[in-house]
């Protein structure tokens, strides 16, 4: 039994409560100082954790209780390379978020990195554990965090409204978790994941139905799929820039993590014989989250807004990957995890700077204002084209590995998807660095002007003149890392074998439950050429290039007949995302209820 | 969405859901006829392994503390939340109420003071109360109760000191530098005690305390430990909670009372 296991949880935990106690006693240095390397000491032991479970998964039973004949009587973390990888990657974007706050922000406190630690050590158990309670007690640690970092700046109001709408979106997004967990134990009188798959067996009924579409989408709250995602706008716009980043990076992603983790440990076996009706619901609400997200993104004039769309519609193309259900399309949803997170997190922060110097977001009052600074320029340039999966980039070798899975099953078209999403949010972003950092374009842009929009009050005291280095080097920092993790001959063969392992759901269970060693299989060599791949990311990045620069020039149409039906459109999608939570609410009831009927309906008719 | 229409969809929705609801309840067991190995095995070996009469709190504390460990800093991370939200509020409704000082200390806009009849009841039952609260805190492995219990239980004596209206007084024990150490260290003699376990014995909140005779206060090792921990983490958590959304009309107050 491992003894490194808990320790990404209860190092970052303990940390806070010191922190805590000593508020009154510390200063702001000493404090980030203690958080950066708790961070950093946490990060490494997830590094070797990840290691170790590159090996085997690594096995931990809290309390000692390890399972006997078969049944778990205590909680255990079971580390594979995908949970521990994700652990690693929330330490790396910590660290950013706390280096980038160094700077930032007038009112940090002992108590922000109090609860940036908290979330750290939330993130970390969610990403780690093998017990699906436990993974509902780490979901609302991490919210219970969430919450009040999204309402951290206290003196505007949007700040709390915002913090409200994602607070009570995901509080039932939880309450939906809790009742599927419910049903399971139910049935099976297990928490453990290994022990509730194996009683379950293959075994398909109203009951396992109903778990799985709670299960899935309360989890799809917090991962932001349509239509469960109207929080995350709201809350990112408020969000202070630091959070954003971790919001956006993985708070996200987690969500799909979770449901890719429940799916292959306890639903895959009654589902076995139904894959395809659960592929066609996946496949289609993915397909719809990527639309509505890139629509929504290209029509937003407030740059962490815009962000945040492009977030949904990159979420909408991880929900793809995920209903792929095949081992080459969840290696690429990891590996699209990885680069989108990167190059998200530097768009950010590049936003907290834009934020820092000009005490603004809006992409139309910064228009040209940040033409001389030309690093900073360059990395949101070479993050968008990024977020456009370019070749070269960690987020293509993601995009390859959905399309490529998604074509062994014959489901081809969802390259559209990519081309759209990526076109549209890829564009958009361009749009922006063009009028803010090139100057590009009218001050008064008609189309753009129509949104909302809202100020952004300043997070530091006086916009300074040049930009401190510990806002700059994240930034810069994580679009490298990505374009270093795109360029790793066998990166990608990696990912795959521990997609194999994710998968194996035998495999998990005799480990967990029996202790037993199970063979790792390392992937096979990659085969398919990626020439056709090339051409069309390549493709995407030219077409967002021109989309952004032709929306910037005089010969955009905005009155031609053609357009009309599409504005009315984005018009009408607008309106949905009207900050009312109520309206919230009501779309997450109807996204279950249809969750629920549709997958009773496939199944039956077959 | 108009209203009409909210609700409307929204119904529709519901309704929906709750067939789905239902269609999965239907599957379960009938009352009674609880199919679980986990209730059954615990039933049969907590007592005898881990000398505690409460297997409720066997399993909380011991079988799934970690669970409990997290939810404990779910409560400790909603209350520096709260502490982090009500921040600055405070500091702005200071700098308002010094202009609004006059007005604050006419007669009518002071809050009257309790009756006598409030003081004595409220008053005498503190003292009871904290008897309670330590009493559920300490005999959790024995009866229903525990530290999240107990924990509330005593968060409720300075309240009704606050009832009582002894303003002093609540100011006094609720020191905020001192509720937020206890808090912390609440919290982290849970932390504390799955590091023991996890130094001396390989895993994370694996007992090492002496597990006593079964059926005294003693008893039950870690899990009594881990009770006490829970209770002043709870009972400081609450008081924290209290003192942030009571300190703006304690700040008025005790300015009309001078």
């Amino acid at each position: 039994m491992s003894t490194l296991a808990p320790l990404p949880v209860v190092i970052p935990l303990s940390v806070a409560a010191i922190l805590s106690a000593l508020n009154k006693f510390v200063g702001r240095r000493l404090s980030e100082a203690l958080a950066i390397l708790t961070t950093i000491a946490t990060g490494l032991i997830c590094g070797e954790l990840l290691l170790q479970a590159r090996v085997q998964p690594v096995i931990h039973w809290f309390g000692g209780w390890t399972p006997r004949a078969g049944v778990a009587l205590g909680i255990s973390f079971v580390i594979d390379p995908i949970g521990a990888g994700a652990a690693v990657f929330t330490s790396l974007l910590v660290l950013a978020a706390l280096i980038f706050s160094l700077h930032y922000f007038d009112t940090v406190g002992t108590l922000f990195h109090v609860l940036m630690l908290g979330f750290l050590g939330a993130m970390c158990g969610f990403a780690l554990t093998g017990d699906l309670f436990n993974l509902f007690v780490f979901f609302e640690l991490m919210s219970a965090s969430a919450f009040a970092l999204c309402g951290y700046k206290v003196e505007e109001p949007e700040s709390m409204q915002g913090a409200l709408n994602f607070g009570i979106t995901n509080t039932v997004g939880a309450f939906l978790v809790l009742s599927g967990i419910g049903l399971l134990y139910g049935r099976t009188g297990a928490l453990n994941m290994a022990q509730i798959g194996r009683t379950l067996g293959g075994n398909l009924d109203g009951l396992v139905i109903t778990a799985f579409v709670f299960i899935m989408a309360g989890f799809f709250v917090k991962a932001a799929v349509f239509p469960f995602h109207f929080w995350l706008a709201d809350a990112h716009a408020v969000a202070p820039t630091p959070v954003c980043v971790l919001f956006s990076g993985i708070m996200v992603e987690l969500g799909i993590y979770a449901v890719l983790r429940v799916y292959w440990v306890i639903f895959d076996g009654p589902f076995a014989a139904h894959r395809w009706d659960v592929r066609a619901l996946l496949l289609a609400v993915g397909s719809i989250t990527a639309v509505v997200g890139a629509v929504m993104c290209f029509g937003q004039r407030h740059i962490k807004r815009l962000l945040a769309f492009s977030t949904v519609s990159h979420v909408g193309l991880l929900t793809i990957g995920f209903g792929v259900l095949k081992e080459d399309a969840l290696a690429g949803v990891a590996l699209y995890v990885l680069g989108h997170g990167l190059v998200k997190a530097a768009l950010f922060l590049v936003a907290g700077l834009l934020l820092h110097r000009f005490s603004s977001v809006d992409e139309l009052e910064l228009h040209g204002r940040a033409c001389r600074m030309h690093a900073t320029g360059v990395v949101f340039f070479a993050a968008a084209l990024g977020l456009a999966s370019m070749p070269g980039f960690a987020t293509f070798l993601g995009e390859s590995g959905i399309i490529d899975g998604a074509k062994g099953i014959g489901q081809g078209w969802v390259r559209a998807v990519f081309v759209i999403s990526g076109m549209l949010t890829a564009g958009a972003v361009l749009r922006v660095w063009g009028r803010v950092f090139r100057g590009m374009g009218k001050a008064d842009d008609a189309e753009t002007a129509s949104a909302k929009k809202i100020d952004e009050g300043r997070e530091t005291k006086a916009a300074s003149h040049g930009i401190p280095a510990a806002m700059f080097a994240p930034a810069a920092g994580l679009v490298l890392l990505a374009i270093a993790i795109g360029l790793t001959p066998g990166v990608k063969r990696a990912v795959r074998t521990a997609a194999i392992v994710m998968q194996d759901r035998t495999g998990y269970q005799a480990r967990v439950l029996e202790h037993a060693w199970i063979s790792v299989t390392p992937a096979e060599e990659e085969h398919t050429p990626i020439g056709k791949g090339l051409a069309w990311s390549f493709g995407t990045t030219a077409a967002a290039l021109a989309l952004a620069f032709l929306s910037l020039s005089p010969y955009w149409p905005t009155k031609h007949v053609l357009v009309r039906p599409v504005a009315k459109t984005v018009h009408l999608l607008r309106a949905i995302h009207s900050g009312h939570v109520g309206d919230y609410v009501a779309f997450l009831t109807f996204g279950v209820a249809a969750f629920g009927v549709v997958l009773a309906v496939l199944i039956h008719l077959r | 969405m108009k209203r009409r229409g909210r609700m409307i969809f929204f119904l529709l929705s519901a309704a929906v859901f709750a067939g789905v609801y239902l269609w999965g309840l239907k599957g379960l067991p009938a009352v009674g006829h609880y199919r679980g190995p986990y209730g059954d095995v615990l039933n049969q070996v907590a007592t005898y392994e881990r000398h505690v009469t409460d297997i409720v709190t066997a399993v909380n504390f011991d079988y799934r503390g970690f669970d409990t460990l997290g939810e404990e800093f779910i409560l400790f991370m909603s209350v520096v939340g709260g502490t982090v939200l009500l921040r600055r509020q405070r500091e702005e409704e200071k700098s308002e109420h010094k202009d609004q000082a006059l007005s604050d200390e006419s007669p009518e806009r002071q809050a009257p003071e309790p009756s006598d009849a409030t003081r004595v009841l409220t008053l005498g039952l503190v003292g009871p109360l904290v008897v309670f609260g330590l009493y559920i805190v300490a005999h959790g492995q024995l009866t229903p109760g525990g530290g999240f219990q107990g924990g509330v239980i005593l968060a409720t004596a300075p309240l009704l000191v606050y009832l009582a209206g002894d303003l002093k007084k609540f100011k006094q024990i609720t020191s905020h530098t001192l509720v937020e150490v206890a808090e912390a260290a609440g919290a982290g003699a849970y932390l504390a005690i799955g590091f023991a376990g996890l130094i001396l014995g390989g895993a994370y909140l694996r007992n090492v305390a002496a597990l006593g005779k079964t059926g005294m206060i003693n008893s039950g090792g870690t899990i009594a430990l881990i009770n006490l921990a829970t209770g002043l983490e709870v009972a400081a958590g609450f008081v924290l909670l209290l003192y942030a959304f009571l300190e703006q009309t304690l700040e008025i107050r005790l300015r009309g009372g001078k």
